[in-house]
């Protein structure tokens, strides 16, 4: 039997108990998850559905599959990151709650940490390639990866074939061309199928709402979409709360510098830029931001950081942080004019917001890996300057997952919980959502925010009915309009 | 204030200043009376003259004088020479113990008064700027009598200097000047209790602050708390607001005004009015509009920029606001009380044969934890004790781990 039809694919199944044991502390961190977990297993409205996720293998994302299975669904995973899987989750839920590693009973999950690009779109195929040779009808997306795969190979399969790759393309284009290309030849005409098949996608992020957005622009949408990301429950708490959180944890796991008295760039203000600023003042660093966007660069001036270009601040600063959601926004050339021993690390969800490519083709550079997911980069002395080296984290990709555990569990359980509600709405409501890009509607975003309410010990204020009239709501909610900004 | 609220009880039944004469030198507000009353309760005569001629509450002076017996010499806005002569008029016919607060009274003893100095036991001054005047005296053999450095106690420190100061310079501005700080840069000169709490509660409004330091150990605390830490030279082209928190002269200089922006805001929380160099700025100015709004005046450069001085450059949070909040004068005032009563037990008349030697004294230990502790009772906190085996354990080298 070939490794592609293994049942799963995860580095050391060994680790399962270990892997048990975290996501058990885990769902206690998690209430939201298990009261839907509770909520819906009497009538299991996923019962039927064939989900394909492609989100960040962690611990807590393992409790969001066993969720999504106690609750009636058939389940594939695969990681949307190359680094970013925990081995010793995604062994538990390969073994699942009733297996053991020589008797696994979990479900069918193919990630481990540090795939290779090949081995990563090759997982996220495996994951979205049911044994009966059918395909998922649901999605779970992160970043977009399996919604992507799924309409590409649709949209080649109509037009006959794969096209070559253009020169200059990127790494990861040429490879996912490849694997297409096969796909198509040992199964012609089945992302067609699939794509027809599948009754809506659910997204994390930010990256992969963009493209849905995209997409539903251009008319080349498949099937509907609910925007997660948006919801309030989501982004202001995973994206603000979470990364506040783990992007210290991750710089003090990578490199362990004392980020008091240090200069930090952080590039990008929006929720997560927000979080990063907060979190790296809260350790006494001195934070500068750069923005693109005149609201949120007053935004930050009025926070009382320092606004700046990052061209202002490239030779002096000691860390820097992109958090940005685009492309180039650090340079090779600019990574050449750093101190010596400057952090460079990207919280941003894809690779490319840091130039690695560049930084690799740079003249004479020399790179000493110091430990996983830790990279020294020595530039050559130059006339006038000695050499220098910089500390990339995570190769460039989110450093928060790479280096240290992403978000903590708590701050998951509320994306999680939207999760789950929206994959139950597309599925059993599938009429309500032609084929378009949706977000929650608010009583749902509240109901996650209350499902987490009582772990903290908050008491809620009821409103009385001649306050719920006077501001011309229900008293049961929703309490705001869709345009409040929270 | 129910620290001193508290400590009147205890005073009355115990008298501690029986029969005594106390001169005090102190900004006359609605919290320096709580003090002054405490003292009359624990049987001192007082004899009150304000320590700064701009922070007297007139209508406090009155009704101290009228309706609690204490001699009151003091109005707001008296010259220069009013304002010694009302310190002189404290002292009056002699005193046993003092009260200071900047060093002016025990200065005005050691040279125009001091046909009265061999009769003073004793003193405690409350703020940095008097003891360093008086540690300067003790240093040249001039000073005549102990004195307690009452300015700086841990407690204190963090009640009055951090927060109280913190809090209420960041009014003074606000009330003065009405200008929003988020955005702003902000520098704050010195990065002792009273700067660092500035700069936190500038930080918190939403400034990016600067901090300018001479005492690399605290540069060094203030660079790991995330503040930026630069030469004021270098901090004048930047900033739109300057406190200066340093105890020192000269700090923002002719050179540095003349390098900084239109529309800057200069203010003071030192205790002296020599932080800012007010007279160079003059010299810069080609007109000066005073009080374009109470207590800013717009120092016009001639050249397309005009600085706003706020206070005239003294102490900011006293001349445009309402000084340290009550709770912060509570511990304050207690503290010096409890000083001064157990001053008054310590000395003895003329300084024969007392326990204390003449020169510059902390505030015991022990009195800086009662009024820690009557504070916290106060606020309804509850504290751990130490059992007699975490005791042993502190107080022993033979046990480890």
């Amino acid at each position: 039997m070939s490794a592609d039809q293994l049942p799963y694919q995860v580095a050391d199944l060994s680790l399962a108990a270990f892997g048990r044991k975290e996501i058990q502390l885990a769902e206690h961190e998690m209430p939201g998850l298990m009261a839907v977990r509770a909520e819906y297993a009497p009538s299991q409205p996923l019962r039927g559905a064939k989900i394909t996720g492609s989100l960040h293998m962690t611990v807590q994302t393992a409790v969001l599959i066993e969720t999504l299975v106690a609750i009636g669904a058939e389940v594939r995973w695969a990681s949307c990151n190359i680094f970013s899987t925990q081995d010793h989750a995604a062994a538990a839920v390969a073994v699942g709650p009733d297996g053991t590693p020589d008797d696994p009973k979990g479900i069918p999950v193919f990630a481990w940490k540090g795939e290779t690009l090949e081995e990563y779109w090759r997982c996220t195929e495996l994951a979205l390639s049911w044994p009966d040779g059918d395909g998922p009808n649901m999605l779970l997306d992160d970043g977009g990866d399996a919604t992507l795969f799924v309409h590409k190979g649709a949209e080649y399969e109509q037009a006959g074939g794969v096209p070559s790759p253009a020169p200059g393309d990127p790494e990861e284009w040429v490879i996912i061309l490849d694997r297409l290309r096969n796909s198509l030849a040992d199964h012609p005409g089945k992302w067609t199928r699939v794509a027809g098949c599948v009754k809506g996608v659910s997204e994390e992020t930010t990256t992969g709402v963009h493209r849905l957005y995209e997409m539903a622009r251009a008319g080349t949408l498949l099937f509907p979409a609910i925007n997660v990301n948006d919801s309030v429950t989501k982004s202001k708490f995973d994206n603000k709360y979470g990364c506040r959180h783990s992007l210290i944890d991750g710089i003090n796991r990578g490199t362990d510098v004392l980020i008091g008295g240090k200069v930090a760039v952080v590039c990008g203000y929006g929720d997560v830029g927000k979080g990063c600023s907060e979190s790296l003042r809260g350790q006494g660093a001195r934070v500068v931001v750069t923005e693109i966007d005149p609201i949120c660069a007053l935004q930050a001036a009025m926070d009382g950081y320092q606004v700046a270009t990052l061209e202002d601040m490239v030779s002096t600063a000691d860390i820097f942080v992109t958090a940005t959601g685009n492309r180039d926004v650090i340079t090779a050339d600019h990574m050449s004019r750093m101190k010596h021993q400057a952090i460079v690390g990207n919280i941003g969800h894809f690779d490319n917001e840091i130039d690695m490519a560049g930084l690799a083709a740079w003249p004479g550079i020399h790179r000493v890996n110091v430990k996983p997911q830790v990279d020294e980069w020595a530039f050559p002395a130059e006339e006038g300057r000695a050499g220098h080296a910089i500390i990339v984290l995570s190769e460039g990709r989110l450093l928060n997952l790479g280096n240290a555990t992403g978000h903590p569990s708590f701050v998951m359980s509320n994306s999680f919980t939207n999760q789950v509600i929206a994959q139950v709405e597309l599925f059993t409501r599938t009429g309500e959502y032609p084929v378009g890009v949706y977000t929650l509607p608010k009583h749902l975003d509240e109901k996650v925010a209350r499902l987490h309410l009582d772990a903290l010990g908050v008491r809620l204020t009821q409103l009385s009915k001649e306050q719920a009239d006077y501001i011309g709501v229900s008293v049961d909610g929703p309490y705001k309009p869709e345009t409040y900004r929270y | 204030m129910p620290l001193l609220a508290g400590l009147m009880e205890r005073f009355a039944s115990q008298r501690p200043f029986s029969g005594l004469t106390i001169a005090a030198c102190l900004h006359i507000t609605a919290e320096t009376a709580m003090l002054v009353r405490l003292l009359r309760a624990g049987g001192a005569a007082v004899r009150l003259a304000a320590s700064n001629p701009l922070s007297t509450q007139d209508d406090i002076a009155a009704a101290l004088a009228e309706r609690y017996g204490i001699a009151v010499f003091a109005r707001a806005g008296v010259d220069r020479r009013g304002y010694y002569r009302h310190i002189e008029q404290a002292l009056g016919q002699g005193a046993d113990l003092i009260i200071d607060d900047g060093g002016d009274l025990v200065n005005t003893l050691h040279t125009t008064a001091s046909a009265v100095l061999p009769g003073v036991r004793g003193g405690c001054e409350s703020t940095t700027t008097g003891v360093i005047r008086l540690r300067r005296m003790a240093a040249e053999g001039a000073l005549a009598f102990p004195v307690i450095a009452a300015n700086d106690t841990p407690a204190k420190r963090l009640v009055e200097g951090m927060c109280g100061t913190g809090q209420s310079v960041i009014d003074g501005i606000l009330r003065a000047t009405n200008t929003l700080l988020a955005g702003k840069t902000v520098v704050v000169a010195g990065f002792g209790a009273s700067g660092r709490g500035v700069a936190e509660r500038a930080r918190g409004s939403g400034a990016q602050v600067i901090v300018t330091e001479i005492d690399p150990v605290r540069a060094l605390d203030a660079s790991l708390q995330g503040f930026r830490v630069l030469p004021m030279a270098q901090a004048a082209p930047l900033g739109e607001v300057f406190i200066t928190a340093t105890g020192s002269c000269d700090v923002i200089a002719a050179e540095h005004l003349a390098a900084m922006r239109d529309g800057a805001i200069l203010a003071n929380a030192g205790h002296f009015d020599v932080e800012i160099d007010v007279r160079a700025l003059a010299g810069l100015a080609a007109e000066v509009h005073r009080d374009v709004r109470p207590h800013v005046d717009a120092y016009d450069l001639g050249d397309g920029r005009t600085v706003l001085l706020l206070a005239e450059g003294r102490v900011v949070n006293l001349v445009a606001a309402e000084g340290h909040p009550p709770e912060v004068m509570d511990l304050a005032f207690g503290l010096e009380a409890l000083a001064l009563a157990w001053l008054a037990g310590a000395v003895s008349p003329a300084n024969t044969g007392g326990k204390l030697t003449v020169g510059v004294h902390e505030v015991p230990a022990d009195l800086d934890a009662e009024a820690a502790r009557l504070v916290l009772a106060t606020m309804g906190v509850s504290v751990d004790t130490l059992t007699a085996a975490q005791q042993a354990y502190r107080e022993s080298w033979r046990i480890g781990s």
